[in-house]
Formats: C-alpha cells, sequence, structure tokens
C-alpha cells in the first residue's frame, strides 16, 4: 500500500493533534511538522535545505513560521504540529524574516543567472523573486572560489564523470551530501572547511560517480550542481516535457523527458516522483540511459545482406525480402522450422504481437524473451517458475521488519529496491541480511552479511532451515517432515559445504521465524545459475518451513522493464495454462509443437531442425553464455532476421537487419516487477527511419496476408491476458534435495561471476556518452586481497582463461568484495566476456595472470 | 604508510573504546598529526583503513577543526591568541616582535623550516595573557624578554 | 609538573572551607590519587553507590540550587531529571571541558590541578542518570589539561573507582578522555555530540533535546566543568549548606576568570552576588586597573555578554542581578578594558571570533558573521559609512534569535550592547574616519 493511500485513512491508533494555520483547522498525526502539514492542506512555505526524502536539518532558515506565543520565528521543517498551536505562514514578520535569509544567502552568490543552467527553475531565482529585495545592500567585493585562478570566470569544477560544481553558487544546503550519504549510501562527497569558506567538494582525491549521482544535481536548489549532459545545451523554458518510465530498470521508475520539438531531440531525463516506485530518486542509467536514443551510430534504415554483404534498403523491399525468404524455407523444409528471440524489454504490444507471429504465423512454440539464461527450464511451474511468478511490491519494505536479500547484487540489479531498503535502514531500523556468493556493496546496510561458497546455493538454504530446526524456531512436525523428506542433516554438516557461519546462520533463523512482517528477495545468481531449479526447491522448502510467504513476500524479482509482461502475454515457450487458454481462444488455436526455450533453439537449429530465427531487440551472442556456441549456431541459420537500435554481433549475422524505435519514440505499455502496467508516452518521434518491434511484425504479417495485428486488435487480445493471474500456488509438500557438485578442472579455480556494470545494463546503454564517462569497457574485478596476492593493480593488463576461451581486461580493485572470486561486466561490445562462459556449467571458474608489458 | 605501528596501535586502542567507529575519527587525527605535523589525504586514507570509516568523513572532520593543517609547518609552530583578552594585552605587538625577530610574516614559516608563526583563537589562557603556543606547549604571562628567551632558546636546540 | 601561572586565590579559599573548588588548587599533590583521597575525594561517589538512590540523588543536586556553569545556568538537577526513566537506550555523560569562549580560563585550573574532582563528579553524574559510559570532551589544544585527566582516569581505575562492579555495588562506569580538534563551536552542547560522533562539529536543532535524544541518539547529559566539580562537595555537605552560598536564587559559589586590564588578572572563586567592583578593585582580587588608567567598560561573562559601562559595574556578580543590567553571567570571565580601548577595535576582535567559529550551518550566522566583520573593519579602519551603523544593528536583528545554536546570538549581542553604550565612539569613527582611542597596547 503506497503512503498516499496511508494518509487518507489515518489509522484510527494514531494518536492527532489539530491546530491552526493562516486560519484553518487542520488535523495531523501527532509527529507532523507544520510543514509537512501545511503543504498537505496546500500552503506553500519555501524551503532550500527541506526534502521530503531526508531528516530535516533546519539550516537555511527559510521555512520560517510564526506562532502565536513563541517569541522567536520558528522553522517549520522542525517544528513538531501541537495541539491549539497557532501558526501564520505568512505574516510581516515572516516575510521579513524570510527576506533576510535571501538577503544573506545572496550576499556571496555570484548573480550569474543569465550563465546558469539552473535558470528557469532555480529555488534561489524563484524565492528572490517572491521574497527578496529588489537591490543589494552589501557593498563589499563577493567572496571568490578560484578567483585566483583568471583562465575561468567561473569557479567550474569537475567533481564527477557528469557532475560540475560551482561553489560560488552553492548556498549550503547540504542536501547533496546528506542524499548522497544517507539516502545513497555513497561516500564521494563532502562538505569541507567550515564557517562562510565552507564548500562542497568530492572526496579528496576522487570523483563523485556513484550509480545515483545525477540525483545530487536534481535536488540541488540552484546551480551549484549541474551535468555535463544538459549545461549549455537549451534553456528549461524551451523544453517540452512527458512523463516516461526507465527501460533499464525493472521497476519501471517514473521519470520525465525534456525534449525540444522543432529539434525532434530528447535534452535531458529528470525524476517523476512515484512515491510507490521510486520516491523521487531515480538512478544513472535511468538519468542518462536517454542517450542512446540520440545516438548516431544508431541503424539509419533497413539492410539486406546481397552477395554476402549487407546493403541499405527500403522498408518495402526489406519486407518483401523477409516474406519472400520465410514462404520459401516453409516450402522447402517444413514443419516447425521457424523461432523467435525477443528482448523483455519492449513494450506489451510488441511482445504480445511477436507472440501471435510466431506461434499463428510460424505456428511454433519456438519462443523465448530470455536471451541470457544459461540453459533454461522450459516448464514454467517449476521451482524456479513457482518462485518468479510471486507477487512483490516494492512499497512493502518500507513496513518490513525483515528484509532478507538472497543472491542479489541490488545496487546493479535493483538500485531502486536498494534505495528503499536503504530508507527503511534509516527510518524504522528493520533487521537486514544480505546472503550472496561474493560480498557486495549493497550489504552495506545488512546487519550480517553471509558470503558462501560459489555454487554452494542451495546449501546455504538448507543451512537456514537446518539453524532454524536446531534453534526450535519453527514448528516441529514441519521441522520433522524437513529432516526426513528434504534433508536428513546437521547444520554443521550444511556449514561445512557452503562455509558459512554457524552462528551467524542461527541469528538468521531465529529473525526469520519471528519476523513479522517479512521480505525475501531473490535476484540474479539464482535467475541465471543453470541450477535456478535446485536453488528454487531449497527456497521453496525454506518458505515452507518458516512460512515466510504467509507473513511477507518472497519472489525471485524480474530483471528487466517488461519481464512480467512477457511472461504474462505468452513469450515463454510454454506459457502457464490460463495464459495458453487465452492465447488459444484469441489465436483460434495452439501450435501442437514442442516448446523450446533458447538453450533449445540453438540445440534446433544446429541440428538444422530451425532454419530461419527472429530477433528482435536481443543480443544472445554478447548476452548468452557460451558466445562460440551462439555464433556457430546462428551462422547455421538459412535466414536470421535481427531488429535492434543498433548493429550488434547479432545484426552483423542477419540476413535482414531492422531499424528498431527506441522507448522514447513511441508510446508503450511496461509491467513492471510489482505487475503494474505502466506507460511510457512517446517523447519524440523516431530518429532514423525506425519502427517500433509491433509496426514491423504488422508489416510483416500483413505481407503474409495475416490480419488483425493493427494495434486496436492487439490491445483488446492482450488485455485479456493482462486480466489473468499469474501467481503459481506454492507447491504443498517439501521437494526432495538431490545433491549437486561441480568438480574444479585443473588449474581453473578462481570462480567468476557476470554482473551489470553500476552505470549499465544490458547491451545498450554503451551507446550512451554520459554513461560511457563513468564506465566506457570491460574490467576484471578482484578484491584487494587477491589482487596483492597476485601481485596486480588498478589498470593492470590481465589474461583471463577458462577452459573455452580466454580475453584480456584491465583490473579494477573493489572495496566491497573480500573473497576469491572475480566479477566481469557484460555490457561492453569491446571484450565480449561471455565468451568465456559456459552454458553448461553452474559456476565458472577461470585463471588469471598479468599480461607483461 | 606514514603513520608508525606506535601511532596505528595507539588509534586503535583509542578506537576499540568507543561505542561507534566515526567516533574514533577525532582521536586518530590527533595521533596522526602529533606524529606528521600535518595530515593531508594520504594520511586520511591510511586513517580510513585503521578505523574502518569512509575516507570523506574523516577529510570533513579534519578541515572542520583549525588543528589540522593540511601542509608541513615549521619545527616550531608559534601560535599566538590574538583574541580580546591577549588583545588588550599587547598580543598585537607582540606578533609584530615575533615578526620582526623571525623575519617573517604573519602565516610564513622561516627559510630554515624551523619556526612558523600563525595567530589564533582564544586559548584559554586569557588571565596570563599575552601568550603563545609553541607546538603543544603553553608559554604565558609573556614579556619581551620572556619571549625573546625563549625563541633564543629553541634556535639553539639542535635537532 | 606542569602549572598554568595563573593567578587564584586559593589563599583565601583555603581558609574558607566554603570555596570548595579552589581549595587545594595551589597544591601540586592534589592532581595525585592518594592525596586526593585523604582529603575526602571520592567519599561522596562511594556514599552514593552505597546508599543514595538516583531519584533522591537528582532531588538533592536540584535542592542544592546548582545551576550551570557552562554559560546558560540552567539548574543541573532539573537537567538531569529529564533524562527519561523508562527508556531502553544508553544514556550518556558529557563534561563539557571544551572552554573556548574568550575571557573564560577557569575549568582548565580544575582540570589542570584537581582532575579527580571532575571525575568524582562526573561519576555521581552519571549514576544519577544511570549512565555507564561517560565522556569528557576537553578541546585539543589544552595538552596539558588532556595529560592531567588521563592521568587521574587511569589512577582511578587502578584504585577501582571507576571500571567493573565499583565498590563492590554493581554499578559499572567507563570513562573517555575525547579531545577536540579547534572549534569553539564544539563547546555548544550539540555540536559536541556531533564531534564526539566523528561527525563535523555542526550544531543540531533542539528539540530533540540531548536528554531525550543526545549522543549516539541516546539520552545525554552535557555538564560544564565546574558544574560537575561542585557535585562531590553537595553530596558530602549536603544541599543545604550548598543552597546556603550565594544569593537568594544563584546558590552556591563561582569561579571567574578576570583578564584584561586589571594589576592581577586571574581566577577567583567566590560565592555568587560577589560585587564586581570588588572583583576589579580589591587588592585580593583584580587589584584594580593595570597602571591606573580608567575602566571603559566591562564585558562580565565572556566574549558572548553585552556590555557593562564604568557606572554600571557596581553590580552583584549573579544571574539575575546581571539580567537587570541587560547582560549575563555567561561562563564568568570578566574582560576589563580601560580608556585606551578604542570600542571598535574590540568588536573587531570580537567579529572576528565569531566569524571564524561560525560552524557554518545555518545561514544568518554563516553570513551574517561575515557580514558584521567587514563592516566593522571597514569602520575600524576609518572608512565607515554613513548608514552603516543601522546597517550593523539590522544585520544583528536578523541574526538574533534565528539561528540554530546561540553562537548566533552570541555575535550579536556584544555588538549591540556596544553599540547602544557607546554610540558617540561609533559615530565619531565614521564622521571622523578614526578612532577616538588608539589601542595600541604595548608589549614590553
Ligand atoms: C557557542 C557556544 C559555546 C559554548 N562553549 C561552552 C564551553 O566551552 N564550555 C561549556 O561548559 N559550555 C559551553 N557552552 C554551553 C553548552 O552548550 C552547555 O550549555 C553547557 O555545557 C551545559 O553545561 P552546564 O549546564 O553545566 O552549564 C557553549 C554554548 C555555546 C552556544
Ligand atoms: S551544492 Fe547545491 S545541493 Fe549541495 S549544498 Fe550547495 S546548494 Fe545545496
Ligand atoms: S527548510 Fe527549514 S530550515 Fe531549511
Amino acid at each position: 500500500m503506497s503512503e498516499a493511500v496511508k494518509k487518507e485513512q489515518p489509522n484510527v491508533s494514531v494518536p492527532t493533534v489539530t491546530f491552526t494555520i493562516d486560519g484553518q483547522s487542520v488535523t495531523v498525526p501527532k509527529g507532523t511538522t507544520v510543514l509537512q502539514a501545511a503543504r498537505d492542506i496546500g500552503i506553500h512555505i519555501p524551503t532550500f535545505c527541506w526534502h521530503p526524502q531526508l531528516k530535516s536539518v533546519g539550516a537555511c532558515r527559510m521555512c520560517y513560521v510564526e506562532v502565536e506565543k513563541m517569541p522567536k520565528l520558528m522553522v517549520s521543517c522542525m517544528l513538531d504540529a501541537m495541539e491549539g498551536m497557532v501558526v501564520y505562514t505568512n505574516s510581516d514578520q515572516v516575510r521579513q524574516g524570510r527576506k533576510a535569509v535571501i538577503e544573506f544567502i545572496l550576499i556571496n552568490h555570484p548573480l550569474d543567472c543569465p550563465t546558469c543552467d539552473k535558470g528557469g527553475e532555480c529555488d534561489l531565482q524563484n524565492l528572490t523573486f517572491a521574497h527578496g529585495f529588489d537591490d543589494s545592500r552589501y557593498d563589499f567585493k563577493k567572496y571568490r572560489f578560484k578567483e585566483d585562478d583568471m583562465t575561468t570566470t567561473f569557479d567550474d569544477k569537475k567533481i564527477g564523470p557528469e557532475i560540475m560544481l560551482n561553489r560560488n553558487r552553492c548556498i549550503l544546503c547540504y542536501k547533496c551530501v546528506r542524499a548522497n550519504k544517507n539516502a545513497f549510501g555513497e561516500y564521494d562527497l563532502g562538505a569541507f572547511e567550515r564557517g562562510n569558506i565552507t564548500q562542497i567538494d568530492a572526496v579528496p582525491g576522487g570523483e563523485v560517480n556513484n550509480p545515483f549521482s545525477g540525483n545530487l544535481v536534481e535536488i540541488c536548489p540552484v546551480g551549484a550542481l549541474t551535468n555535463s549532459d544538459w549545461r549549455y545545451k537549451i534553456r528549461v523554458w524551451l523544453t517540452q516535457t512527458t512523463p516516461s518510465i526507465c527501460n533499464f530498470t525493472s521497476s519501471g521508475t517514473n521519470c520525465t523527458f525534456y525534449k525540444e520539438d522543432h529539434q525532434n531531440k530528447i535534452f535531458r531525463v529528470t525524476s517523476r516522483e512515484n512515491e510507490s516506485i521510486d520516491n523521487g530518486w531515480i538512478p544513472d542509467i535511468t538519468r542518462y540511459g536517454y542517450q542512446i536514443i540520440n545516438s548516431p551510430d544508431r541503424l539509419q534504415t533497413p539492410l539486406i545482406r546481397k552477395d554476402g554483404k549487407q546493403v541499405k534498403a527500403t522498408w518495402d523491399e526489406a519486407i518483401d525480402y523477409i516474406a519472400k525468404k520465410y514462404t520459401e524455407i516453409k516450402e522447402s523444409v517444413g514443419g516447425v522450422c521457424i523461432g523467435g528471440l525477443i528482448s523483455p524489454s519492449l513494450d506489451n504490444r510488441s511482445l504480445y504481437s511477436f507472440s501471435k507471429m510466431i506461434r499463428t504465423v510460424c505456428k511454433s512454440n519456438n519462443i523465448d524473451f530470455r536471451g541470457d539464461y544459461r540453459m533454461l527450464p522450459s516448464s514454467p511451474d517449476s521451482p524456479f517458475g513457482v518462485l518468479r511468478s510471486q507477487p512483490f511490491s516494492i512499497s512493502a519494505i518500507d513496513d518490513s521488519d525483515v528484509i532478507v536479500s538472497f543472491g542479489s547484487d541490488l545496487i546493479h540489479e535493483h538500485p531502486n529496491e536498494y534505495l528503499r531498503i536503504r530508507k527503511a535502514y534509516n527510518n524504522t531500523n528493520p533487521k537486514i541480511y544480505s546472503i550472496m556468493p561474493y560480498a557486495v556493496k549493497s550489504a552495506d546496510v545488512a546487519n550480517i552479511e553471509y558470503v558462501y561458497n560459489p555454487g554452494t546455493d542451495e546449501s546455504a538454504v538448507n543451512a537456514i532451515c537446518l539453524a532454524a530446526i536446531e534453534e526450535n524456531v519453527v514448528d516441529s512436525a514441519l521441522a520433522n517432515d524437513y529432516l526426513k523428506k528434504v534433508l536428513p542433516s546437521t547444520l554443521k554438516d550444511a556449514v561445512a559445504l557452503c562455509g558459512l557461519d554457524e552462528k551467524d546462520l542461527r541469528v538468521l533463523a531465529r529473525s526469520i521465524a519471528d519476523g513479522k512482517n517479512i521480505t525475501f528477495l531473490i535476484g540474479e545468481i539464482v535467475t541465471r545459475s543453470k541450477s535456478r531449479d535446485a536453488i528454487s526447491a531449497a527456497l521453496l522448502n525454506m518458505n515452507k518451513l518458516f512460512g515466510i510467504s504467509s507473513k511477507g513476500q518472497i519472489s525471485i524479482l524480474a530483471r528487466y522493464a517488461n519481464s512480467k509482461g512477457a511472461e504474462k502475454l505468452g513469450l515463454l515457450p510454454d506459457p502457464i495454462a490460463p495464459i495458453k487458454e487465452i492465447l488459444k481462444k484469441n489465436f483460434n488455436g495452439y501450435p501442437e509443437s514442442e516448446p523450446r526455450n533458447t538453450d533449445e533453439m540453438m540445440a534446433h537449429i544446429r541440428k538444422e531442425e530451425i532454419k530461419g530465427l527472429f530477433v528482435f531487440g536481443s543480443n544472445p551472442m554478447m548476452l548468452y553464455p557460451d558466445k562460440e556456441f551462439i555464433k556457430e549456431s546462428l551462422d547455421k541459420l538459412d535466414f536470421l532476421v535481427a531488429c535492434d537500435l543498433f548493429e550488434t554481433e547479432t545484426t552483423e549475422s542477419a540476413d535482414v537487419v531492422l531499424p528498431l524505435s527506441g522507448w522514447a519514440e513511441y508510446e508503450g505499455d511496461y509491467i513492471n516487477l510489482e505487475s503494474i502496467c505502466q506507460t511510457a508516452k512517446q517523447a519524440v518521434k523516431p530518429n532514423t527511419d525506425s519502427k517500433p518491434a509491433f509496426e514491423i511484425i504488422r508489416l510483416i504479417a500483413e505481407k503474409l496476408e495475416k490480419s488483425n495485428f493493427d494495434s486496436e486488435s492487439l490491445d483488446k487480445e492482450l488485455a485479456d491476458c493482462l486480466a489473468v493471474n499469474t501467481v503459481i500456488q506454492f507447491p504443498d509438500d517439501f521437494i526432495e534435495m538431490k545433491p549437486q557438485t561441480e568438480e574444479i578442472i585443473d588449474e581453473y579455480t578462481l570462480p567468476i561471476f557476470i554482473i551489470d556494470d553500476a552505470h549499465h545494463s544490458g547491451y545498450l546503454t554503451e551507446k550512451s556518452p554520459s554513461l560511457n564517462n563513468f564506465s566506457a569497457e570491460a574490467y576484471l574485478m578482484m578484491s584487494e586481497e587477491l589482487a596483492a596476492k597476485n601481485n596486480m593493480k588498478n589498470g593492470d593488463s590481465i589474461r583471463v582463461e577458462s577452459i573455452v576461451s580466454k580475453v584480456i581486461l584491465p583490473v579494477k580493485i573493489s572495496q566491497s568484495l573480500d573473497s576469491d572470486v572475480l566479477l566481469v561486466p557484460r555490457n561492453f561490445q569491446s571484450s565480449p566476456v561471455t565468451s568465456l562462459f559456459m552454458r553448461k556449467r553452474r559456476v565458472d571458474r577461470v585463471k588469471i595472470s598479468k599480461v607483461d608489458a | 604508510m606514514i603513520l608508525t605501528e606506535r601511532s596505528i596501535t595507539k588509534i586503535k586502542e583509542k578506537a576499540v573504546r568507543y561505542p561507534r567507529k566515526k567516533s574514533a575519527i577525532l582521536p586518530a587525527l590527533t595521533v596522526a598529526y602529533r606524529q606528521v605535523g600535518h595530515v593531508d589525504e594520504e594520511i586520511y586514507k591510511e586513517i580510513s583503513k585503521i578505523i574502518d570509516v569512509p575516507m570523506v568523513e574523516i577529510a570533513e572532520a579534519a578541515t572542520f577543526y583549525t588543528m589540522f593543517p593540511k601542509k608541513p609547518r615549521g619545527k616550531y609552530l608559534l601560535q599566538v591568541c590574538n583574541n580580546i583578552s591577549c588583545a588588550l594585552r599587547g598580543s598585537d605587538s607582540m606578533i609584530q616582535h615575533l615578526e620582526n625577530k623571525l623575519d617573517i610574516k604573519l602565516g610564513e614559516t622561516t627559510a630554515d623550516n624551523k619556526f612558523s608563526l600563525i595567530a589564533v583563537e582564544c586559548l584559554g589562557s586569557c588571565s596570563t595573557a599575552p601568550m603563545v603556543q609553541v607546538n603543544l606547549d603553553y608559554h604565558e604571562n609573556l614579556d619581551a624578554q620572556k619571549l625573546d628567551t625563549l625563541i633564543d632558546d629553541l634556535k639553539a636546540k639542535k635537532d | 609538573m606542569h602549572y598554568s601561572p595563573v593567578i587564584t586565590n586559593a589563599d583565601i579559599a583555603a581558609k574558607d572551607e566554603n570555596l570548595h573548588l579552589f581549595q587545594y588548587v595551589e597544591d601540586p599533590k592534589q592532581c595525585e590519587i592518594d592525596t586526593f583521597v585523604s582529603r575526602g575525594g571520592y567519599k561522596a561517589w562511594k556514599k552514593v553507590l552505597d546508599s543514595i538512590s538516583r531519584e533522591d540523588l537528582i532531588e538533592t543536586i536540584k535542592k542544592s540550587g546548582l545551576r550551570g556553569r557552562g554559560g546558560a545556568g540552567f539548574p543541573t538537577g532539573l537537567k538531569w531529571s529529564f533524562v527519561p526513566k523508562d527508556s531502553p537506550k544508553a544514556r550518556y555523560l558529557c563534561c563539557n571541558a571544551d572552554e573556548s569562549e574568550p575571557g573564560t580560563c577557569k575549568d582548565r585550573v580544575i582540570m589542570e590541578r584537581d582532575p579527580h574532582s571532575i571525575i568524582e563528579g562526573m561519576a555521581i553524574g552519571s549514576y544519577a542518570i544511570g549512565c555507564h559510559l561517560m565522556f569528557i570532551y576537553i578541546r585539543g589544544e589544552f595538552t596539558h589539561c588532556i595529560e592531567k585527566m588521563e592521568k587521574a582516569m587511569e589512577e582511578a581505575y587502578a584504585k577501582g573507582h571507576l571500571g567493573k562492579n565499583i565498590y563492590g555495588s554493581g554499578y559499572d562506569l567507563d570513562m573517555i578522555v575525547h579531545t577536540g580538534g579547534g572549534a569553539y563551536i564544539c563547546g555548544e552542547e550539540t555540536a559536541l555530540l556531533n564531534s564526539i560522533e566523528g561527525e563535523r562539529g555542526q550544531s543540531r536543532m533542539r528539540p530533540p533535546f540531548p536528554a531525550i535524544e543526545g549522543l549516539y541518539a541516546c539520552p545525554t547529559i552535557v555538564n560544564n566543568v565546574e558544574s560537575l566539580a561542585a557535585v562531590p562537595h553537595i553530596i558530602n555537605r549536603g544541599a543545604e549548606w550548598y543552597a546556603s552560598l550565594g544569593t537568594e536564587k544563584s546558590k552556591g559559589t563561582k569561579l571567574f576568570s578576570l583578564s584584561g586590564h586589571v594589576n592581577r588578572p586571574g581566577n577567583f572563586e567566590v560565592p555568587l552576588g560577589f560585587n564586581l567592583k570588588d572583583m576589579i578593585y580589591s587588592p585580593d582580587y583584580g587589584g584594580g586597573m593595570l597602571g591606573d588608567v580608567p575602566l571603559k567598560g566591562v564585558i562580565p561573562g565572556g566574549a558572548s555578554t553585552p556590555m557593562l559601562l564604568p557606572d554600571m559595574i557596581d553590580v552583584a556578580l549573579d544571574y539575575e542581578s546581571l539580567q537587570e543590567k541587560d547582560s549575563m553571567l555567561g561562563s564568568g570571565a570578566i574582560i576589563v578594558f580601560n580608556e585606551n580601548t578604542c570600542i571598535v577595535w574590540v568588536i573587531k576582535k570580537l567579529i572576528h571570533f565569531f566569524r571564524h567559529e561560525s560552524c557554518g550551518k545555518c545561514t544568518p550566522c554563516r553570513e551574517g558573521t561575515g557580514w558584521l566583520e567587514q563592516m566593522i573593519n571597514r569602520i575600524e579602519a576609518g572608512q565607515g559609512q554613513t548608514g552603516d551603523l543601522e546597517k550593523i544593528e539590522e544585520v544583528c536583528g536578523n541574526i538574533l534569535g534565528r539561528t540554530i545554536c546561540p553562537l548566533g546570538d552570541a555575535a550579536v549581542m556584544p555588538i549591540q550592547s556596544a553599540l547602544r553604550l557607546y554610540r558617540d565612539e561609533w559615530q565619531y569613527h565614521i564622521d571622523h574616519k578614526k578612532c577616538m582611542v588608539k589601542s595600541n597596547f604595548e608589549f614590553k
């Protein structure tokens, strides 16, 4: 339940106070500040240092109010409303007070509004206009940072890849530093010196480059912090805004696009607060990800392979060609010889029409949206499917007393959820635990961080269960059942396998057992694992033993902008029965053929049973483990149609390449990980000769003389799918566990994991110059100890060898990692790290050596 | 490492006594300053490791206080209180006296790096004014003769 | 053994049992625990642990009329009683030994010469609020005080006055000597707490008051050195005895630091209500004006208190009497200046201090003190302009009562008083572009 809803129906048991603001009587819960109460009834009290998501500090003194019987002006942001209080927000005294504050702030302010990018949306500018003097009484030379440097007229200091600081404009509201530390848990920005020469700056010797850094610019009430992205490009009043959502986070971060109509160009993205999802903070991927839309590298026109070379073509030619080739293959090979892969970041309409095309035109169940998970299971009600289908609410984190994150590098995978947990950490101080095969920064909010041996995920889960049984904190009948059906083992044995600390596990078991409102979220370590079903089974057993789902939520989180939509709209090879029912009805029948997932499709391509493949917005060559395997498979195809925003390794192999529109170029709906449907409005017209996927599919279908691929028909049909409750019931019984082990081969001993860089997501964001300013190439991340052991320094070139392949990567030392594991980001085409990984291994292992200069 | 084993041990001993890690920032800075004579980025970094607190917090605290200069100063730091009680007792002209004697201006360091002269706020020696703090030691109730002896003695001191 | 060469009235105190704070301060052995104990030290602490309940203890302090000696004069017992009795959180006691207010140098004398009396007072205060870890926050520059306090603390631990299960009572008490880094603002109680927490020493808004949410967000009491040092004596000799000293409303004795143009600057313990004029002129105290240059004015309670003209100094040194003169007792730092002193120059020194020490958190203090300093410097330099005085007054008005902590008030109150009391001299400065008198204090 969102807080907005909560406020409308105040809990009767919450004590309230009634008092008067400007003659209006208001009743608010005890503990509400006068400022908040005034805002709630639409009375605007000006502020600089107050922020709804931060603890008030009362620094700027702009929010003065006059209170009867109180001799001094009071700062309303820190004044709790009290019974019978009589408050004036606009008395003479209050106005005088504000005027004085503005005057103080302006004495050392450069008043360089004409060249300041904040102009037009600057709190100081606006409040000076509203409350200030029209002339300055300060007749001294203003204090200037960087005055001695005659080459610059402004104090322009680059303090981060995307942040410029102008200390002269800073009004020392300390919002940036407070947000950075408290809301984001980042320590790369600080306030230094004291008194009137206090200055905000990056940490000495460092820069502000955390994954939430763009928010600092947005909350700066003046032009002290600006981002390089937006500087000197356009004045804000010349732009128009469009509400949108992020295409790179699965929560569907709400944001606003700023575009200029005549140029048909997006200039920036800011937050668009949606309390239930994002609290007004957006990660940098959301903020700067839009730049891929403007990229000059966009595919401009369709391409057709002629004599081995891809040449430009018109849409008509391309569609004709696809229809012709398609018919040829169909006629010559027959049977179910076509498959389709699509990205779970595309909108509902596109996803649904893709499913419709593959299933009704190609009559095939060779369809999948998961181009990056190894060895996928195909059955939707597998243990993994069950956990994956469970509902999840972001705002429920606020009220959780126990929060467990299992197998998730939260900051990289789910930045909004991380911030939400952080908020709980700051406000209600729940018990937080992080369980991972390697240490992660997001565990900084955790009471205990559990790091188990890579590949022993089930043992780690079992150990929690056994700890609970030994601690006697779970139902004894269930405990006996568990010991009988699942694992007749002791905590000691489980601990020996997973390497966790027994005492810590007992603490965790107790907390989960005592928890009244639990959030248990599960991340990509499980989803990407070949053994995801075994781990999920262990988690389901745990859920049954503790009854977690009956007192909170437990779910494997969706990872992409529309993963949930893809599941609901039948993009799985074998959707759950109720979805299948609807598809059958909508499609007037349903293909009989075997359902085949990505992995199986590749196998059948190699067996030359699948001859043609449609790839829409996906790049399995870069994302799927075993790059060579995928490449060989794709090379075997007779016909490959690849549709994307950019040229990729996959489009390079294609016979027809079609330019795809980005999510900002058309209106689309997306289902977020909470199963909430949100709309990204069209911000600009397509920049290139590109089209949205559903439009392309309509053209192909119509060419093949199929109808009802128009938007109206699609929308009508897909609405039924969305209405289906896709939550799969938990199994009644415990699931038996089979021990899984994996041998270590020769000297390949170091476990290696794929991650997303904190400033990238998938393979597209590499086209955002701003995001590349944070990080533009792959690296080999390791702990300080491991680096020292191998005599490696930041930046050293390292040869990373797995059984199948080798790549050379520079070292990046991580402060949070502390065990002997390696991490590599999958986001950079220049270093296709997936070639190191194997589909059939659970934990990949490599050896490393320094490349001699 | 700039900090010696001894300093590190001292910092750790102090740190464990506090209920929270961050509280060890000031004690650590004090130990570091006493060993090194100034506290800069490198030392922030070392302290950050020793007490496990983000470096920015160390730097923020260090720059807030006046006792942790970022740059090295002379061997003897002469800190003359120039606040009201001392000023009423002639600290302004005592500063001039020192400037002449050492041939430097306020805020400067002698060429041989032996003396730095700065003016500071009240050092709590108001009833024994004027005064100068030389490194850690207070010298109070000064007159020209006492001050000259003090400086001459320091000058004569071999390292 | 280092001692500050400060003059005290210990010789009088040695003969007058009521002057308990200074009774033994001239004896170097008083620092040593055995001497301290032989003179009745730690007796009160033992008595408290043996036989006094927390409630009775607080009641006793309330009855004694002891008020905070750090500047605000808030009743100590009442402050202690604000600590919630049923809070499950830890509680802390912090002894404020930051002593940085210009003119004030009294706490230093106790730390240097009678450190155990502070520890004993802190211990009793800790017990009163249920604290098991107490801090003394000493300004970093006070190297010798720090050494003395640390040594005293070690002795106290060694002899079982601190540590686990003290005197077999089951009560545990630990102590930390925390040292500052050079910031006046850290004497302000909330900034002091931030400083102990490792934050920048900026003040916090109240409420929440430290007694409810202080150090590490736990109930915390901050008391001045002198306030705490008086506590054992109250326990030993009774609340009635203490209340019999001083005046009707200002009870007990107080340390005064006398500085500036007097013959005998020093620290003197006197009962509250002592006459200021006597303090300056009596041979046992200030011993009259230096070089017999006539008095021009007095700052009676530390740099942040409003000034008094010569015809106002026949006044009792207590909280109420000074208030009647529109000034304050403050920390008891009496700064005396003679007729050769330019008032603008005095204010220039003071505003420089407050500007330098502003923590930079709230706008009026951070920006206002800087502006005031520039205007006052300009006047002092003979470049004052018509309207400057009015502007200064207005800026002062925009700071007074508008800041998070009292530093803003402290910065403007002396200015306001100087403008009120010496208006002509300011005007002269502006009109004639020079001082009426030249403050050229020779250093010989
Ligand atoms: C700017 C400022 C500086 C202060 N400095 C000191 C100080 O150095 N020592 C002190 O004991 N109190 C100082 N105080 C007063 C403290 O805030 C606090 O009131 C006092 O320590 C409480 O102790 P008491 O009740 O025993 O007086 C200062 C207050 C302000 C506003
Ligand atoms: S940089 Fe902006 S947000 Fe940060 S303190 Fe200055 S004005 Fe506030
Ligand atoms: S908003 Fe209240 S003081 Fe800044």
